[in-house]
């Protein structure tokens, strides 16, 4: 295993060496597609907006060495997310070049670029395995997700979750996690929208904090080796995501291999320019949105 | 990222911008956006409106005094303006193909996609395009628009002889419903959702509806 040897990165600003995890076996890739989106929503915890370009748009060329490379490390599952995949001119192809090859999650706001390209999308259904769609509804009042998001814009990802479903295709939902939220209650209150829009009424409803947006340095305990002995064990270690997957980010024209997806903001997780070499490295629990997974066990993965 | 010069700026009515870059080696699909860039690094999208092989890149502004739009009304000609490479995924005529039927809506600004496609596809001849201005001053090549397809001009704030007096979502009835045409949508978002769901009352199915919305709170 290689350490990275920078003193902020091992250590805590109070000398504790930090916690760490060391990666057991690759079973997921993520991609990111770029952070070019079509909206611009305030608490986007990657700075997404229309024409950012702080990640690249990653072309299918940039990513069939990183599939291939993937399958031939045992993984099981390829992850997409943006920025709005769909925004990525390029992001159909490679949806079917990863389908060629493994099953795949696409992370989406279920809006405009998804829609406009719905036929090719449902001409997936052809390909050897299955695509799963994560749709953004950040509330379960329309008004709370649109005043973020737009007017309609509820209206409009919910029955995109319907034709997804309609046509087939896994879906669940992504929503924010409020401070002391009663997570049922405010689960159920998605009840009656799932209904209307014709989905199955155990869907999936994945949970996130606040993770701020890029840069931004939260006030949050340091996470040292002892916390990690103390409060997790060997299960609850490995469920974290860079003990088992690693995400693709092109910035700059250069590619690079990051030790998860909430990460991308800080170059210390830029691991290695392929998947083999980043498994080999040891993930220091320095960033901020590391405490959420450590207080939250907070996943983007769906299913592990 | 790309740096042009700037060709012009021109205010063709109170509180529109019009503003002309050297198009240099940029390439674009008619539908396209870019984000402009103030000095401040704050950005927004933009439509393209002109056509993919003209020598300059055309945008329509509506100035909402806010800090990009304020910095564009006050660009001269001769600045170097930073913007992004053109994305989008809105493509009036199903990416090109002028033989498609289509029918256009747009409000203000939102035009400035549908006349990049007809600059850039001279014989491309939509079945109709609804167009909704606030003052008869606010509507740009209007005389190019009816050359190329019939156009219903909406005026909300005023009456003008030969224009309607209303929203577009007022003479939605003027449109054609036939399963074979396409409709493009661009604009407010409370525009494109109403218009969105008379056509669905309507019977046209959603994946015959394409639209063009920045959802900005």
């Amino acid at each position: 295993m290689r350490e990275i040897l920078k003193v902020d990165w091992l250590r805590t600003p109070e000398g504790d060496s930090r916690g760490y995890i060391e990666s057991t076996e690759l079973t997921e890739v993520w991609f990111h597609t770029g952070t070019n989106c079509n909206l611009s929503c305030p608490f986007c915890l990657e700075g997404s907006k229309p024409g950012d370009d702080r990640l690249n748009f990653l072309t299918l060329d940039d990513v069939v060495p990183f599939l291939d490379e993937a399958v031939a490390m045992g993984c099981q599952k390829f992850s997409f997310t943006g920025g709005e995949p769909f925004v990525n001119p390029h992001f159909v192809d490679i949806l079917g070049a990863a389908l060629d090859r493994l099953p795949c999650l696409v992370l989406t706001n279920g809006t405009e670029p998804l829609c406009n390209r719905f036929a090719e999308i449902v001409d997936l259904q052809a390909k050897a395995h299955d695509v799963s769609f994560r749709v953004s509804l950040d509330h379960p009042d329309p008004s709370e997700h649109d005043a973020s998001r737009g007017k309609g814009n509820f209206k409009m990802a919910l029955r995109t979750l319907g034709q997804l479903h309609d046509a087939g295709f896994h879906v669940s939902i992504a929503r924010l996690m409020l401070e002391g939220e009663d997570s049922p209650e405010r689960d159920a209150g998605y009840a009656p929208y799932f209904q209307e829009a014709g989905l199955p009424d155990d869907m999936t409803i994945i949970k996130f904090p606040d993770f701020m947006t890029p840069g931004s340095m939260a006030s949050v305990p340091h996470i040292t080796e002892g916390c990690m002995t103390q409060y997790t064990d060997e299960a609850q270690r490995a469920a974290y995501m860079c003990s088992f997957s690693r995400m693709v980010v092109k910035t700059g024209g250069r590619l690079g291999v990051y030790a998860c997806t909430l990460v991308d903001d800080d170059g210390d997780y830029d691991l290695a320019p392929t998947l083999r070499e980043s498994m080999q490295v040891r993930i220091r629990l320095k960033h901020h949105r590391c405490y959420s997974c450590f207080a939250f066990g907070s996943s983007c993965s769906e299913g592990h | 990222m790309h740096h042009q010069r700037v060709f012009q700026v021109k205010s063709p009515a109170p509180g529109l911008i019009e503003l002309l870059i050297e198009r240099g080696d940029v390439v674009f699909t008619p539908g396209d956006c870019v984000a402009l860039f103030n000095p401040a690094g704050v950005s927004r999208p933009y439509s393209i409106s002109s056509g993919q092989d003209e020598p300059y890149l055309r945008f329509l502004i509506r100035d909402m005094q806010g800090e990009v739009t304020e910095w564009i009304a006050n660009l001269s000609e001769g600045d170097i303006v930073k913007f992004s490479r053109p994305f989008g995924w809105f493509r009036p005529g199903l990416n090109g193909d002028a033989q498609v039927r289509s029918v256009f809506v747009a409000t203000g600004t939102g035009i400035s996609p549908f006349i990049s496609y007809l600059r850039t596809q001279p014989e491309a001849r939509p079945e109709m395009c609804l167009y909704g201005v606030r003052t008869a001053a606010d509507a740009v090549d209007v005389a190019f628009l009816e050359s190329r397809c019939p156009t219903t001009l909406c005026v909300t704030r005023e009456s003008v002889n030969g224009y309607v007096r209303g929203r577009v979502t007022d003479r939605l009835d003027r449109l054609p419903i036939a399963d074979d045409v396409h409709y493009y949508l661009c604009g407010l978002d409370a525009m494109i959702d109403d218009v969105s769901t008379w056509l669905e009352s309507k019977g046209v199915h959603f994946s015959r509806i394409h639209r063009e919305v920045f959802f900005n709170a």
